[in-house]
């Protein structure tokens, strides 16, 4: 087993996690490698958003464990905040902060974590504007944005941290229609840079262009895992079936 | 009425200053303003145990503020008075008692607003601040209490409002303060203590009502703030 996953970014094994009596996750394991994007898809309450939280401990399992790039993330030793730093997170609401501008929200980490001077995490956080297409709005207020805009400086803060893994959940789903494209793009740009990315996300088109390996969840389980176009053209478990159909209909 | 206020303005607004301490409209400013400002750190301490997952901080807190907020503030001015010396050894002249007293009683008060303040920002903030690597701290210190804050200053305004008049009760232990001032009067006016008295309230009022004012303007223009960045949004 552990032969295959020498290159994995992200290990996952046997997660198990319940709210009261409720399991929301029931034995999760998987790999995303070095440089692979993995999209999970499935229906609200499956545990997708749950499972993803667990990578950078904005969740705590019951049972399991979890390794980010070769080190168990329990491990008393592990200082959390140089694991949460290591790890870029994409929330479903931007979760910018709002007293800070589009420059400011970038810079934070860079100043306070990494401990960058002031200069070079500036022309940083200008370069990673410009990346996702906002370089003219590198002194505007997150209450100025759109929600589209808001997201990509989102995207911008998580890639100023350097991180080695790329944690994205439901990044477009709070996004106007139109909006979702320009947010897709600049995650699809990431994808073909080579970045380790999970992304949790009901855009089943993005998922048959972007990911390398697609998982579907159910009740707290992963019940397929298989590269895009198996996925999407053979679904071999009927209740991944149902829930294509579904969403052609 | 003008020859009562030519003849009293000045010891209602300092009390016996320069001969003694400072008194009067002065000295109940003094006991609030200082009151609070000391307290205000306190508060955030205490406000933010009352939001930690810690249970330690949390219970404390919590009992500190509950057992606070339920009993009156001349029962700690009294057992200030006569506890204060008893456990130190020291005595403390009545102001600084009074001023113990405040800041200790507000405390609860303040950080209770504290603890609203937090609670009141989307949890989202907090996630994102732990997840970009920020520690609890720094998480606090950039990102929740600058938004926090500004969104407290109108419950602020009303605290210091409601404790500018609360320090009335400090003349009990002879603390020279504006009502102090006004009873030293009235026992040597003896004949008119209505004047004297409508005089004490105009003073506790004037102030009051223009921090009041104060306050639902800038809760005006917070909540226009706000709204402006939902329509955004």
């Amino acid at each position: 087993m552990a032969s295959d996953r020498q290159g994995a970014m992200v290990e996952l094994r046997g997660l198990e996690k319940s709210f009261g009596s409720y399991k929301v996750l029931d034995g999760i394991s998987g790999a995303v490698n070095k440089g692979e994007v993995i999209v999970v898809c499935g229906p609200s309450g499956s545990g997708k958003s749950t499972m993803i939280r667990t990578i950078n401990r904005l969740e705590e399992i019951d049972g399991g464990s979890i390794i980010v790039d070769s080190r168990d993330i329990h491990d008393k030793a592990y200082d959390i905040n140089t694991l949460r730093s290591k790890i870029g997170f994409v929330f479903q609401q931007y979760n910018l902060f709002p007293h800070l501008s589009a420059l400011q929200n970038v810079t934070l980490s860079p100043i306070k974590v990494a401990k960058m001077p002031k200069a070079e995490a500036a022309d940083l956080a200008a370069h990673l504007l410009e990346k996702v297409g906002l370089k003219d709005k590198i002194n505007a207020m997150p209450a100025n944005l759109s929600g589209g805009q808001q997201q990509r400086v989102a995207i911008a803060r998580a890639l100023a941290q350097n991180a080695s893994v790329m944690l994205l959940d439901e990044p477009t789903s709070a996004l106007d229609p139109e909006m979702v494209g320009e947010v897709l793009q600049v995650i699809q740009k990431l994808a073909e840079e080579g970045m380790t990315m999970m992304v949790v996300t009901h855009e089943m088109g993005f998922a048959s262009k972007a990911a390398d390996v697609v998982w579907f969840m159910d009740q707290g389980r992963i019940i397929e895992k298989a590269k895009p176009e198996a996925f999407f053209n053979n679904p071999t478990h009927p209740r991944l079936q149902k829930f294509l159909s579904d969403l052609l209909h | 009425m003008l020859g009562f206020l030519e003849k009293y303005g000045l010891f209602y607004l300092t009390g016996g200053w320069p001969a003694s301490e400072i008194g009067g409209f002065a000295g109940t400013l003094i006991l609030a303003g200082v009151g609070l400002a000391v307290c205000f750190p306190l508060a955030i301490l205490i406000g933010l145990a009352r939001t930690s997952q810690r249970h330690a901080f949390f219970i404390s807190a919590t009992i500190w503020v509950y057992a606070l907020r339920g009993i009156p503030l001349l029962m700690v001015l009294l057992w200030s008075y006569f506890l204060l010396p008893e456990l130190t050894g020291h005595s403390f002249t009545p102001f600084t008692t009074a001023m113990a007293a405040i800041i200790v009683y507000e405390s609860a008060f303040m950080a209770e607003i504290v603890r609203a303040g937090i609670q009141g920002l989307p949890k989202g903030q907090m996630e994102a601040a732990r997840s970009i690597g920020l520690g609890y701290w720094q998480a606090m210190r950039e990102v929740i209490l600058p938004q926090a804050l500004v969104n407290m200053i109108p419950s602020f305004v009303n605290q210091f409002v409601s404790t500018v008049k609360a320090t009335s009760i400090v003349y009990i232990i002879g603390v020279s303060e504006l009502t102090f001032v006004a009873q030293q009067i009235n026992n040597v006016e003896v004949g008119n203590p209505i004047r004297t008295y409508v005089v004490l309230a105009f003073f506790y009022f004037i102030p009051c009502w223009g921090l009041s004012l104060l306050s639902r303007k800038i809760e005006h223009s917070i909540k226009a703030r706000q709204s402006s960045a939902a329509a955004v949004r």
